[in-house]
C-alpha cells in the first residue's frame, strides 16, 4: 500500500457514477418523501399517547433517561438470561448506531457544509479513513447480529418466540410472524447491499486507501476472483446503489408503522419506566383509576398507551409467568398485545378520548366479550415476573390491578374471593376468625411479649394475618418470638389492634378496602409507641414499606430477616448448634423481586451452618408460590398444575436437598401442601429459616421432621 | 313488582358467647352481631329478581344493635329503599314472633307484594320468621325455596324435600318466602361504593313498638362437651390393634 505525504487526500464522490443528472434529485425527493411518511407516523403515535389520561412521572429525568441509555447501550436487559441475543441485538443496535451516524455525517459534510461553508467539509483525509473502517466493520457485524437472530428464529425452538395462545381463543398471527422476518429480511438486505456497494466501488476505483475497508475488500477480491471486471462493477455499483437507497428509505418511512417503532417505543418506554411500579399503586391522588376490561384511549395513561407500543413480543414474560408456565389462560404478553391490536385503530384516539366516536367504535369488541377476561385477569399472581423480565420496562401489573378494580366493582370474582374480601371488611383478617383471637398464638409463644399499645418498645412487630391465624405459620411467629426474645431485642405487637395491611386487598383491586384497612392500621400505630417495625409476612413488609408512607407511616420498615442479620453482624448470634445440612432457600416474590432482599436470609441460612445449595431460578429470577395478588383465596380453578409444586420438583431435582427454607408465612402454607401433594414430604422438610436459626442457637432443640410433625 | 326483604342481625358466633348474669339471655353488649347468612341469600336473590324482572327493592331492618351498614351494604348491592325500624326495647333483641308483628303494618305501607327473608337464622327460639310473617300477613307462603322467578302475577318457587325430590310451586302475588340460597351466591360489594352510598343515600327510619313477647327462657347455657373423637395413633400394626380392640369393646 503507498504511503507518504504525495498521496492525495483520502475521500471518494457521493452520488458516484452518477450519469443523468435528475437521478439526484431523485434521490432526494425520495428521501424527503420517507421523512415526511417517517414523521407522519411519529406524530400519529405521539397522538395516540396524548389521547390518553395524564400521568404523572416521579421525578428525575435526568437519572431516567441516563438509566435508559445504559439499558439501551449496553443491551443488558436483553442479554439477561439470554446471551446469545443480548449478543446479536448489541451488534445490531450498535452497527446500526454507526451506520446511521455515519450516514448523516455524509448529510452534514454534503448536504450542509457543502452548500453554506464547503471549506469546513471534514468528510476526508485521515477523519475519511477511520470513517471508512469504523462503517467497514458496523456493516460486517450487523449482518452477523442479523444472521444470529434469524438463525435462531429459524432453528432454536424457543419456546417464548411462539405467539401461540394459552387462552384458547382461537386467532391467526401468522402475520407476526411475516413482520417479525419482514422486519430481519428488510435490514438484512440494507446490510449486504451496503456491503456489495462497498465491494463494487473497490474493484471499480481500487483507491489507495482500499485497505481501510478491509470486509469490502475481501468481498471484492472475492469477486474478482469470480471475474468481475472494473466496468461491470460500476454497472453493479449503480443498481445496487438504487435498490440500497430504496430499502433504506422505505425502511425509515416504515418504522413509526411496525415493529421497527421500538427503535423509539421501547427506548421512550424504558426512559419512562418506574422502579417502582406494582410495588406502590397509584393512589387516587397519583393517577389511580380502574381501568374497563375493554378500553379505550381514554381509560389509559399516555405512558400505558406508549407501554403496548414498546412491546417487541419478544415472550420473555410468556415464559416465566408463573399463571402461563401453569395452564392459566394468563400471558403477560398476550395481555399487551391483546390491547395493542385493540387500540391501534379508532379506539387509539384523541376522538375515542374526547367521546366524539361512535359507540360502536368505542363499545366492546364485535362478538360482544370483553377485551381481556375476567378469568385472565384473576389468574395473575402480582408476583412481578413480568415487570423484571420485561427489556423495554413494560409495567403489567398495575394494568391488571386497574383492571381487576372493575371487576371488583360488578362484583364479578370468585366465591372465595369474596368471601376473603368480606372478612377482610368485618373482621380484618382473610380467614374470618375473631379479631380478639388475633393474638392467640402469643400465648403458646413460651416468652412474654409486650403490648406496644400500653408500653414503649424498640422494635414494633407486625405480624400479619398468616402468622396471626394459620397453624402452620403460628409455629413461625412463635419461633420468631423466642428468638428475638433470647437475643435480648425489645418488641411489642399491636395485639387485636392489628389488621391485615391490606397489601392483597389492593392487589385484588379493592382499593377501598385497602385504604380502610390502612387507616385502621394507622391509627393503631399511631396510638402505640415504638421507633422501628418489623414483619414477618413480606407481603405485609412491601405495603408497609413502600405504601403506607402515603398515609402518614414515617419510620423504618424491616423484614424479620434483615432484623436478624443486623444482630448477627453486631455479633449477637452465638451458634452453639451449628446445623450441618442442606438446604436450598425460596424467595419471595414480595420480598425479592418487589424489595431486593436477596441477602439477609441467605447469610442467616449459612450463619447456622447449613449449606446452601441455589434452585436453577433464584434471586430475581425466583419462581412465584401461586399465592400473591389475592390468589391464596381463590382456589385452583385456573390453574391446571400449581406453581408450589412446580417449585418443590425444582428444590428436589438438587442433590441431596434436606431443607427447602422459606422466609414467608404463606409459602410455609403453600410449600408444605405441594410437598405433601407433589409427593415428597418424606424427603424434603418444608421450614422457615427462623426454625434453623432457633436450632442454632440452641434453643429448641427441633429437627426438621419434628418441625414438619 | 314490589319486593321486601326483611333482615335481621344474629349473634356471630366465630366470636365469643357471653351469657347475661341471670343466664336467660345473651349480653348484647359483649357479643358480636352480624347478618343472617340466609338473609343474605334473601337479598341476593331479590337483587336476581330485580335484575331479571325490574322489581322495586326494599330492605327492612329492625334495629336490634347496629343495622346500618348491613343497609347501606344492600344499598350498595342494588337495593331501591332501606328502612330502619327504631323503638324502644329492639335494643335487647326481639322473637321473630314480635318481628313479625311489627313487619304486618309496615310491608303493608311499603306497598309490597312479596316479602323474601331468610328460611332461618341460629338464634330462631320461636319458629321461623317467614312463617310467622306468612301467618301474620295471611299470603300465599312457601320456604325453604331455593331459587324463585316472576311469572306475572305470581311467583315460580323451587322448593327442595328430603330424597332428592324437587317442585316449583307457582304461588299468587302477594306471598312470603322464606329463602334457603340464592342461584347465585350473595354479591360483593366493594367498600368504596359502600363508603360512597353513605355519604350519599340516607336510612329511612320508622318508629315502631314491639308486641308483648310470647315465650319466655328459662335458662340459656352453651353446649357441655359429651365425649369425642379418639385419634388412633402409631404405626399400621398399632393402628390395627387399636380398632380391633375398640370393636371388641363396643361388641360389634
Amino acid at each position: 500500500m503507498p504511503t507518504g505525504t504525495d498521496l492525495p487526500v483520502a475521500q471518494r464522490a457521493v452520488f458516484e457514477g452518477f450519469q443523468h443528472s435528475w437521478l439526484v434529485p431523485l434521490f432526494y425527493v425520495l428521501a424527503t418523501v420517507a421523512l415526511i411518511i417517517f414523521f407522519y407516523g411519529v406524530y400519529r403515535r405521539v397522538g395516540r399517547y396524548r389521547a390518553g389520561k395524564r400521568a404523572t412521572l416521579v421525578r428525575g429525568w435526568p437519572r431516567r433517561i441516563a438509566r435508559s441509555l445504559m439499558e439501551v447501550l449496553t443491551s443488558r436487559r436483553i442479554g439477561r438470561r439470554d446471551r446469545y441475543t443480548g449478543v446479536a441485538h448489541a451488534f445490531i443496535f450498535w452497527a446500526f448506531g454507526f451506520l446511521f451516524l455515519g450516514t448523516t455525517t455524509i448529510f452534514l459534510d454534503h448536504d450542509v457544509l457543502g452548500l453554506v461553508a464547503p471549506s469546513l467539509e471534514f468528510w476526508k483525509g485521515a477523519f475519511f479513513l477511520g470513517f471508512s473502517v469504523v462503517m467497514d466493520v458496523s456493516a460486517a457485524l450487523f449482518i452477523i447480529g442479523l444472521v444470529m437472530m434469524a438463525v435462531r428464529r429459524a432453528f432454536f425452538s424457543t419456546f417464548r418466540l411462539s405467539y401461540r395462545r394459552v387462552d384458547g381463543k382461537q386467532q391467526d398471527r401468522s402475520a407476526y410472524e411475516r413482520e417479525d422476518w419482514w422486519f430481519l429480511g428488510q435490514l438484512l438486505l440494507i446490510g449486504v447491499t451496503g456491503l456489495l456497494l462497498e465491494a463494487f466501488r473497490l474493484i471499480h476505483d481500487h483507491p489507495w486507501f482500499q485497505g481501510y475497508s478491509p470486509v469490502g475488500l475481501a468481498v471484492a477480491k472475492g469477486f474478482e476472483a469470480l471475474g468481475m471486471t472494473a466496468p461491470s462493477a460500476g454497472e453493479a455499483h449503480f443498481v445496487t446503489w438504487w435498490v440500497h437507497a430504496f430499502l433504506a428509505l422505505t425502511f425509515i418511512a416504515y418504522i413509526p408503522y411496525a415493529k421497527s417503532v421500538h427503535m423509539l417505543a421501547s427506548w421512550a418506554n424504558a426512559a419512562a419506566r418506574d422502579e417502582k411500579a406494582a410495588v406502590v399503586l397509584p393512589t387516587q391522588e397519583t393517577g389511580a383509576q380502574t381501568i374497563p376490561l375493554t378500553p379505550i384511549a381514554a381509560n389509559l395513561t399516555w405512558k400505558q398507551l406508549l407501554a403496548v407500543d414498546a412491546c417487541t413480543k419478544c415472550g420473555r414474560c410468556h415464559e416465566v409467568c408463573p399463571a402461563r408456565t401453569s395452564g392459566a389462560p394468563l400471558s403477560p404478553r398476550d395481555l399487551v398485545l391483546d390491547l395493542r391490536e385493540f387500540l391501534g385503530g379508532r379506539r387509539g384516539t384523541a376522538a375515542a378520548a374526547q367521546g366524539t366516536l361512535s359507540a360502536a367504535a368505542t363499545a366492546l369488541r364485535d362478538d360482544g366479550s370483553p377485551l381481556i377476561s375476567a378469568d385472565v385477569l384473576w389468574s395473575c399472581t402480582t408476583c412481578r415476573a413480568c415487570i423484571e423480565v420485561c427489556p423495554v420496562g413494560i409495567e403489567h401489573v398495575p394494568l391488571i390491578v386497574g383492571m381487576r378494580q372493575t371487576l371488583v366493582e360488578e362484583g364479578e370474582m370468585d366465591q372465595n374471593l369474596a368471601q376473603a374480601l368480606m372478612n377482610l371488611g368485618r373482621k380484618g383478617n382473610s380467614f374470618g376468625q375473631s379479631e380478639r383471637a388475633r393474638a392467640k398464638w402469643a400465648e403458646q409463644a413460651g416468652v412474654p411479649i409486650k403490648d406496644a399499645r400500653t408500653e414503649h418498645c424498640e422494635y414494633l412487630w407486625f405480624v400479619g394475618d398468616f402468622a396471626s391465624y394459620d397453624p402452620r405459620a403460628q409455629r413461625v411467629s412463635q419461633s420468631v418470638a423466642r428468638v428475638l426474645h433470647h437475643l435480648g431485642v425489645d418488641f411489642g405487637i399491636l395485639f387485636e389492634s392489628e389488621r391485615n395491611a391490606g397489601n392483597d386487598a389492593r392487589r385484588i383491586g379493592e382499593e377501598g378496602l385497602f385504604e380502610s384497612l390502612a387507616e385502621k392500621n394507622m391509627k393503631a400505630l399511631s396510638q402505640a409507641s415504638f421507633d422501628r417495625i418489623f414483619t414477618t409476612d413480606p407481603h405485609s413488609y412491601n405495603t408497609l414499606k413502600n405504601e403506607y408512607p402515603a398515609y402518614g407511616l414515617e419510620c423504618e420498615v424491616l423484614h424479620y430477616t434483615q432484623l436478624l442479620q443486623r444482630l448477627a453482624a453486631e455479633g449477637k448470634m452465638q451458634i452453639v448448634a451449628p446445623q450441618d445440612i442442606t438446604v436450598t432457600y425460596h424467595d419471595p416474590c414480595y420480598l425479592g423481586r418487589y424489595n431486593r432482599v436477596f441477602d439477609a436470609p441467605r447469610e442467616l441460612i449459612r450463619l447456622t451452618g447449613a449449606t446452601l445449595l441455589e434452585m436453577p431460578r433464584n434471586r430475581e429470577e425466583s419462581f412465584c408460590c401461586g399465592a400473591g395478588g389475592g390468589r391464596i383465596f381463590t382456589g385452583d380453578s385456573l390453574y391446571g398444575e400449581k406453581p408450589a409444586e412446580s417449585r418443590i420438583r425444582e428444590a428436589a431435582g438438587l442433590h441431596g436437598i434436606e431443607s427447602f427454607v422459606v422466609a414467608c408465612p404463606k409459602d410455609m402454607a403453600m410449600y408444605t401442601d405441594a410437598a405433601k401433594t407433589a409427593g415428597y414430604e418424606q424427603q424434603i422438610a418444608v421450614e422457615d429459616v427462623i426454625f434453623l436459626i432457633e436450632r442454632a442457637l440452641g434453643i429448641g432443640a427441633k429437627t426438621p421432621e419434628e418441625v414438619n410433625a | 313488582m314490589r319486593i321486601a326483604v326483611v333482615m335481621k342481625l344474629v349473634p356471630d358466633v366465630v366470636e365469643e358467647l357471653v351469657l347475661s348474669e341471670d343466664g336467660k339471655r345473651l349480653e348484647r353488649g359483649d357479643i358480636a352481631l352480624k347478618a343472617n347468612e340466609f338473609d343474605e341469600q334473601a337479598l341476593e336473590q331479590a337483587l336476581l329478581l330485580k335484575e331479571s324482572s325490574g322489581a322495586e327493592l326494599t330492605v327492612i331492618a329492625a334495629e336490634t344493635g347496629d343495622v346500618d351498614e348491613m343497609l347501606y351494604t344492600a344499598l350498595a348491592k342494588g337495593a331501591d329503599r332501606a328502612l330502619k325500624l327504631v323503638g324502644d326495647g329492639l335494643q335487647d333483641g326481639i322473637w321473630n314472633a314480635q318481628y313479625a308483628g311489627i313487619l304486618v303494618d309496615v310491608i303493608a305501607d311499603v306497598g309490597a307484594d312479596a316479602v323474601l327473608t331468610g328460611v332461618q337464622a341460629n338464634d330462631d327460639l320461636d319458629g321461623q320468621l317467614a312463617t310467622w310473617l306468612a301467618a301474620g300477613l295471611g299470603w300465599s307462603f312457601a320456604t325453604v325455596v331455593s331459587g324463585v322467578e316472576a311469572a306475572g302475577e305470581s311467583l315460580i318457587a323451587k322448593k327442595e324435600f328430603a330424597g332428592g325430590l324437587t317442585a316449583n310451586l307457582r304461588l299468587p302475588l302477594p306471598a312470603v318466602l322464606g329463602i334457603q340460597a340464592s342461584p347465585e351466591p350473595p354479591r360483593y360489594a366493594p367498600i368504596s361504593r359502600v363508603r360512597q352510598i353513605m355519604k350519599t343515600q340516607s336510612l329511612e327510619e320508622r318508629e315502631v313498638t314491639a308486641p308483648a313477647g310470647s315465650i319466655t327462657v328459662l335458662s340459656l347455657r352453651p353446649p357441655e362437651k359429651t365425649g369425642g373423637a379418639e385419634m388412633i395413633e402409631g404405626d399400621v400394626q398399632a393402628k390395627a390393634a387399636r380398632i380391633a380392640e375398640v370393636l371388641a369393646q363396643q361388641g360389634i
